[in-house]
């Protein structure tokens, strides 16, 4: 958290008319005037069905539309992703290539904190040693642990690292480490290697509200760490409910039917 | 399509994906274990149906909000797993002699109709997977070698059980189902899910929970055994004793089976009660245990993963021209 604020001061010293703007709302924590509800156990209480709404799914920097894709509003704060010269290239050859690149199109786990902001609900269930992130996306289970064990000793590469939660003040606040390579952060070919090292952070702004920050660093594809927040939005529909969304059994079935599917291609 | 597939495919050549450290799982299912021939029969349905009605009345602790506390990790049946749900003798090193999960017919048997028998007995003939029987054709593989989860299968294995205000959530290794019990009805019977769509609702000690919705893509076991996207599944799960759950599901299909039928088994709290794998190779189990209780994060989830380390196996299963098994539904 320090860190990244410290290279963001260095960017708004560096354009004094930021200065004359109002503070911006995303990058301060508007959150302490609002004091959520306890569980059982005395923690802020996050639980319920939580959905983002926004684009960053496709991009998460400012964007234009294409056909089947909504401009957006970045979420990256500054907009500039810092990344270093010679990954910069590979994010755009990721770019131009992200049809067949993408790995989402191959339904393995999406990775952190991509899964967070896909167009899929999410249902946070608060127990006293973890919190569970339940994803409707690929039935993803999210496991948060609290019960006092430092992150395990590596080298672990996974999908959707090794997340460890403590609470500050009214936000859960989750360092997560040993991710792989194989993710990326959004459909526009944002990526990052397995060094990669995020703290995000859910504060509760009101009843129906959390803001949702992310520090994400990675020496080996970035100059410095840098930060995207959004807010979550708890769903209001009466019978709102996790239903499914089963990415790899619709994309084997699919691919099953294709008399010359290069999917079954050995690799 | 084919284009992007086979440019991913040149990318994905270099994943290395790392399977779970110690293969642990939600409710601490054991290892998986390699049965010997001399493995003495495991009970199921009859041992325990037998049992459960020796139990005495049995009332369990409330949660805050009044209901029964079913919460905790729960093993799933001891034995081999639902390779067969019937009873069967040794098969192999993973299919352990086995009475059958089915109370209800007496018979332990799937009351299939005519046709559905044929065909249960036909995808049992073309699985290719060494067992007696078998044509030597290959037909379908058991969909869970696609990665393919649905229910009641994922209900026979380990789970941990969390209660909230008008929910009941389950997480299994890699999956997990939330039933709301707040009465609201189930969803229009067209929109088909692979795990249902679960409603929940307590009698007296019992959660009694209602799935509708289902897809029929997948399979009751590893053997063939199906169901359809007209079959309707009831759940039963009731605390008869402070470290065990009676589960009880019956599965009705008048399109599919000439009766309801029932399976059941007990689950039994992490740790506790014969251990599922009684009767494995004991020197792997027992190192498996001793690296367990050395271990602090023994009681943690880690990433399980699945498609992504299948491909090759999925690759594998299409070029020796399995084909993909669509929901069953009744001939004309």
């Amino acid at each position: 958290m320090k860190r990244w604020f410290a290279g963001f001061a260095v960017t708004l010293a560096a354009c004094t008319a930021v200065l004359l703007l109002p503070p911006s709302a995303a990058a301060q924590t508007p959150a302490a005037a609002y004091t959520p509800p306890r569980t059982r156990e005395g923690q802020p209480d996050l639980q319920g069905l939580w959905q983002v709404l926004n684009t960053a799914a496709w991009d998460l920097q400012d964007h234009g539309a294409t056909l089947g894709v909504p401009a957006g509003h970045g979420v990256v704060e500054g907009n500039d992703i810092p990344y270093k010269p010679e990954a910069l290239a590979k994010k755009q050859e990721n770019f131009k290539n992200r049809q067949q690149l993408d790995p989402e199109n191959r339904c393995i786990l999406p990775g952190v904190p991509r899964i967070t902001y896909m167009p899929y609900p999410f249902r946070i269930v608060q127990q006293a040693d973890k919190v569970v992130i339940l994803h409707e996306y690929s039935r993803i289970i999210r496991y948060v642990y609290m019960n006092g064990n430092p992150h395990p000793e590596g080298p672990i590469d996974w999908f959707m690292g090794d997340s460890r939660g403590r609470w500050e003040g009214n936000s859960l606040v989750v360092d997560v480490i040993h991710f792989n390579e194989e993710t990326w952060f959004d459909r526009a070919g944002n990526y990052h290697s397995d060094a990669l090292h995020l703290v995000e952070r859910f504060t509760p702004t009101g009843p129906d509200h959390m803001l949702y920050e992310v520090t994400i660093e990675d020496p080996n594809v970035f100059t410095r760490p840098w930060k995207i927040s959004m807010p979550l939005y708890r769903r209001q529909e009466k019978d709102v409910e996790l239903l499914e969304y089963e990415c790899g059994a619709y994309l084997l079935k699919q691919e099953w039917a294709k008399p010359d599917s290069p999917y079954f291609n050995t690799r | 399509m084919r284009r992007w597939l086979l440019a991913a495919l040149a990318v994905v050549g270099g994943v290395v994906v790392i399977l779970p450290v110690t293969g642990r799982a939600a409710g601490g299912d054991p290892p998986q274990a390699f049965f010997r021939p001399d493995t003495p029969k495991f009970p199921q349905a009859r041992t325990w149906v037998a049992q459960k009605a020796k139990l005495p009345p049995y009332k369990a602790p409330r949660t805050p909000d009044g209901v029964p506390d079913l919460q905790g990790n729960w093993n799933g049946p001891v034995g081999g797993g639902n390779d067969d749900l019937e009873e069967h003798e040794y098969v192999d090193v993973t299919t352990p002699p086995q009475e059958s999960y089915v109370s209800d017919p007496a018979d332990g048997k799937v009351p299939y109709t005519p046709w559905a028998l044929a065909k249960r007995n036909e995808i049992r003939a073309g699985l290719a997977r060494g067992w007696p029987g078998e044509t030597g054709q290959r037909l379908y593989s058991d969909p869970s070698s696609l990665c393919l989860n649905g229910m009641p299968r994922l209900a026979f294995g380990g789970q941990e059980i969390i209660q909230r205000p008008a929910q009941v959530i389950l997480l299994t290794a890699n999956t997990y189902r939330v039933i709301p019990t707040d009465g609201r009805p189930h969803m229009s019977p067209d929109a088909k899910f692979y795990f249902g769509n679960s409603r929940g609702r307590w009698e007296g000690e019992t959660l009694v929970v209602d799935i509708t919705g289902i897809n029929g893509e997948t399979w009751i076991d590893s053997a063939g055994n199906f169901y359809g996207p007209n079959t309707h599944m009831v759940e039963r799960l009731t605390r008869v004793e402070p470290n065990t759950i009676d589960y009880v599901i019956t599965i009705e299909d008048p399109t599919i089976y000439t009766r309801p039928w029932t399976m059941t088994y007990p689950k039994r709290r992490t740790g506790t009660g014969a251990g599922a794998n009684a009767g494995a190779i004991p020197n792997a189990v027992a190192a498996a245990g001793a690296a367990r209780a050395a271990d602090p994060y023994a009681k943690e989830v880690w990433e399980n993963t699945c498609l992504e380390g299948n491909h090759d196996n999925v690759v594998l299963l299409k070029k020796l021209g399995f084909k993909w098994f669509d929901a069953v539904t009744p001939p004309k």
